[in-house]
């Protein structure tokens, strides 16, 4: 028998876990990919406006520049205002910090005036300037901005050239330290560690809060290259990439129109998904508890299922090893508590029918065993009936001589084997043993089973017990026993039932047929069976008879003829196969007055 | 939460070293802007920083001594105030940073101002780029100006060049500039007493150490002797002088002690540019002016200025 129980258990279990437990993933798997998705709109959105506020301020600082300039080229150049005009370009630099120099052209292109906050000042007449880049561009747009450069291999600058509104007015060049952006950008913070900064066309460094990166110069622009490429790839959207710092970041670039500079907003990537972060831990702490609530739950739930149908299949197992006592107790209250309920029913059952059997084979100690049978199987009281029957009675000859001179040890040896002799035979023959009275014995053939051809199956009954006790008379012999062995059978109609008083119950046949057999065997010699007239006349066909002189008995009115069986070879076949010749003679069973039986013989129930 | 905590406590154990090397003397405006600093950053001295001070006012020879004992090896910082870091070229085993007037790049310990390279970092004032400016503020302030005697510590790192800056920009100017030379703190009175014999028009002073040890003596010489006269640093002027142009020193110092902490954390000097000046103040003392009786042109002069002491 294979063990199917754990298959059953994980079977209730797995189902039963995934049933908590996959909606319950399901849920926090897909509420992590929204939180992902907002997040990332989220982070798009601020870098987005960090980014655009950023371009806005830094262009606010050039624009203001340029504005500044413009008030230094409203009037045109007139002679010998070179003074007024340096006074304007001081005032210039005194107003906007950012401002180093200033030099101021005239409509031909000749420096008029020089300021610095470093150099000397220079006033009249000076170089022509009219082919610098910053003239040809101020002149060509209006407003000019010139390459960012190192100052130093370190410090960032630009030239802005602003030319007025009418040639005459000349135009001016300011030099601008780009370190003063810094101010601008630096307060902007994105999150706690997020940042923007700003580089130009070549991947030069402009703004960043760090200063001493722009402060590294060009050395630094290598750096800055491949991700100001990166995220302008990205075409206004936040990309992943790896930032200024060497750690991956989520970054976006927003590009300065009238500088031709990009601004470039990042965030740590470790800070920006922090919030979904924690709701990714909360889903996964989530998960954990709902897995070992549905794995307690699954755990508690498939035992409940498969403890009682493995207490049930102990039960019946035991059961089915003999512990009919054995109940099996369930209490689930569904249908297995039925079913535990049903198999203890069938263990009563079981246990009931055990115990009869075992009263037939108690009783079967004390009564014929057909009739030991009879009294369990019918289940009621044997009816009292008349019917024919073969009433065959034996008796030892000389037996109480022997008795009163052997000793008592020996006489009960002797009567064993002598009952076992008998009783072996009558069973053999499915006779009933009604009782043996000290060395007598009485035997009744049909009933109260009835069989067919009684007085056929009598007579063999008798041929047999006479031949067994004969085999232990020879034997008694020899030890100096004289004892003998004599049969008388009859047939006819007698009583059977059962008779005697409550608690002592015997069964027995009562009529004349017994009294007739009893009086034949006191008659039978040893090692003769005798026969009355109407028995005789029944087996005649099959067995040899010798007729004998007519004789009178007690308790009968007329003188009969008695038959003695022959010692012949059929009784001899007859013990080696005993019911063969039997079938043929059933027509004949039935005598005058005897209830007509035409019923086989029973076959022992209860096997 | 027991990151910060653990942060704390172990900075809180953690008490860093700095060593001070000056050619002033105490009291010093400068170790106290950079104390300033440093105690801006949450550094506290006596817990997690301790200042070691070596002084030798105007001779930056005399910290030799003190500077090999860099090498003792408990050192987390060398900061060297001017001309000391002269002495302290040789120094490899410990991060230095310097505030230096004249150009480190020269000087050999940085090999340029985006990158250091080296164990040596700090903040140049550009004070060469500043010396011809002076004497054009100056003029600007007293256009009569013709003869300028010109005081100069010959000890001074850089002093030649300044010197020449000075002369360029006289030549320009059209002004004579008369060499006042001095060696050192011992001198300072028998230069003034040369400079007293100069004829001059005006003062120049360069800014130095000794010189600002001197500054009260020698802004007041100046006074006395009639003289208009120009400085370096805005201490001079608060000290009597009438004018000054130069980076604000305190402010110098007070950054320096951004890079000091971020050295301390962990980052190498050689990643952290030189820093130069932004800003540049133009100070001018009204009350000396008055005492000098110079009337300053509202629309010329004082307009121009970051501030007037009054």
């Amino acid at each position: 028998m294979t063990r199917a129980r754990r298959p059953l258990f994980v079977k209730y279990f797995v189902t039963m876990f995934a049933a908590v437990a996959v909606p319950l993933m399901l849920g926090a798997m897909s509420e992590a990919w929204f939180a992902y998705r907002d997040q990332w709109r989220y982070l798009n959105e601020v870098l987005q406006v960090e980014a655009r506020s950023t371009a806005s301020r830094m262009q606010t600082f050039i624009d203001g520049i340029s504005d500044q300039l413009g008030w230094v080229v409203q009037s045109p150049w007139t002679a010998n205002e070179d003074d007024r005009r340096r006074i304007d370009a001081l005032r210039l630099l005194q107003q906007v910090p950012a401002v180093v120099s200033v030099n101021l052209i005239d409509q031909a292109g000749i420096e008029r005036v020089f300021v610095s906050r470093m150099r000397l000042n220079r006033i009249g007449r000076g170089i022509d300037m009219s082919e610098d880049p910053a003239v040809i561009g101020a002149r060509a747009g209006g407003v000019w901005y010139g390459p960012v450069q190192y100052r130093h291999d370190s410090e960032p600058y630009m030239r802005i050239a602003v030319a007025g509104k009418r040639p005459v007015a000349g135009i001016v060049i300011a030099d601008i330290n780009l370190k003063l952006i810094r101010d601008v950008i630096a307060a902007i913070r994105i999150g706690d560690t997020g940042h923007a900064f700003i580089i130009d066309d070549s991947g030069r460094l402009i703004a960043h809060p760090d200063i001493s990166l722009v402060l590294r110069g060009n050395a630094a622009s290598g750096d800055f290259e491949g991700l100001k490429a990166a995220v302008s790839a990205a075409n206004g959207s936040a990309v992943v990439t790896t930032g200024d710092d060497g750690k991956p970041v989520v970054a976006l670039a927003v590009r300065a129109s009238n500088v031709g500079w990009t601004v470039i907003a990042q965030q740590p990537i470790f800070e920006a998904f922090e919030s979904i972060r924690w709701a990714l831990w909360r889903s996964l702490a989530l998960i954990a508890i709902g897995a070992v609530v549905a794995c307690t739950l699954a755990y508690w739930l498939a035992h409940r299922m498969s403890g009682p149908i493995k207490h049930l299949e102990t039960g019946v197992e035991r059961i089915g090893m003999g512990h009919f006592d054995h109940r099996i107790a369930i209490h689930s209250g569904d249908e297995l508590e039925q079913l535990a309920a049903r198999f203890n029913e069938m263990a009563e059952e079981l246990g009931i029918s055990q115990q009869k059997s075992e009263r037939i084979t108690r009783l079967k100690q004390f009564l014929a065993p057909q009739v030991a049978e009879l009294i369990e199987t019918s289940n009621q009281r044997l009816l009292d009936e008349q019917r024919d029957v073969v009433a065959i009675f034996g008796d030892l000859r000389g037996f109480t001589a022997c008795s009163v001179r052997a000793a008592p040890d020996s006489i009960m040896a002797l009567l064993r084997e002598y009952y076992e002799a008998v009783g072996a035979v009558t069973t053999r023959h499915r006779a009933t043993l009604i009782r043996f009275a000290g060395d007598g014995v009485m035997v009744l053939v049909n009933a109260p089973v009835a069989c067919e051809n009684p007085a056929q199956l009598g007579v063999r009954l008798a041929i047999d017990m006479q031949a067994a006790v004969q085999a232990l008379v020879a034997n008694w012999r020899a030890r100096g026993y004289a004892i003998g062995f004599g049969i008388g059978a009859a047939i006819g109609p007698a009583t059977v039932g059962t008779v005697g008083y409550e608690g002592r119950l015997d069964y027995t046949a009562i009529g004349n047929v017994v009294n007739l057999a009893s009086r034949l065997c006191d008659a039978a010699d040893d090692a003769q069976i005798l026969l009355d007239p109407v028995m005789a006349r029944q087996v005649n066909d099959d067995f040899a008879l010798t007729r004998l002189a007519k004789r009178a008995f007690k308790g009968f009115d007329d003188a009969m003829d008695i038959f003695a069986v022959a010692h012949s070879p059929v009784a001899m076949r007859d013990v080696a196969a005993p019911l063969q010749p039997a079938t043929t003679k059933c027509r004949r069973v039935a005598g005058p007055g005897a209830i007509a039986q035409r019923i086989p013989c029973l076959e022992q129930s209860g096997a | 939460m027991a990151w910060p905590v653990a942060a704390q406590s172990q900075e809180a154990t953690k008490r860093y070293h700095i060593l001070w090397f000056s050619t002033q003397s105490l009291p010093d405006p400068f170790l106290d802007g950079f104390r300033e600093g440093m105690r801006a950053r949450g550094y506290v001295e006596g817990k997690n920083l301790t200042f070691e001070l070596h002084y030798a006012p105007g001779d930056p020879a005399g910290l030799r001594q003190a500077i090999s004992e860099l090498r003792r090896g408990n050192i987390d910082l060398a900061v060297s105030s001017g001309p000391a870091t002269r002495a302290m070229t040789e120094v490899t085993e410990v991060p230095v940073l310097f505030a230096l007037s004249g150009d480190p790049v020269e000087l050999g310990i940085v090999k340029s101002l985006g990158q250091p390279g080296g164990n040596f970092t700090g903040s140049t004032f550009l004070s060469l780029e500043l010396a011809g400016k002076r004497v054009e503020l100056l003029k600007d302030i007293f256009p009569k100006l013709r003869r300028l005697a010109v005081l100069s510590n010959t000890n001074h790192p850089g002093e030649q060049s300044e010197w020449r800056a000075t002369r360029e920009a006289c030549r320009e100017l059209e002004i004579t500039p008369v060499y006042v030379p001095f060696a050192g703190p011992r001198e300072v009175e028998a230069a003034l007493g040369a400079a007293a014999n100069a004829r001059a028009d005006a003062l120049l002073v360069f800014p130095d150490a000794t010189t600002m040890v001197h500054r009260s003596r020698i802004a007041q010489f100046a006074i006395d002797q009639h003289l208009p006269s120009m400085f370096g640093w805005s201490e001079y002027c608060e000290a009597g002088g009438l004018a000054s142009y130069g980076a604000n020193q305190r402010a110098t110092y007070f950054s320096l002690a951004a890079y000091a902490d971020r050295i301390l954390r962990g980052e190498r000097p050689a990643d952290l540019p030189v820093v130069q000046p932004t800003k540049f103040e133009f100070v001018v003392n009204l009350r000396t002016a008055r005492l000098l009786g110079i009337e300053l042109d509202e629309s010329s002069v004082l307009f121009r200025t970051n501030r007037v002491i009054e």
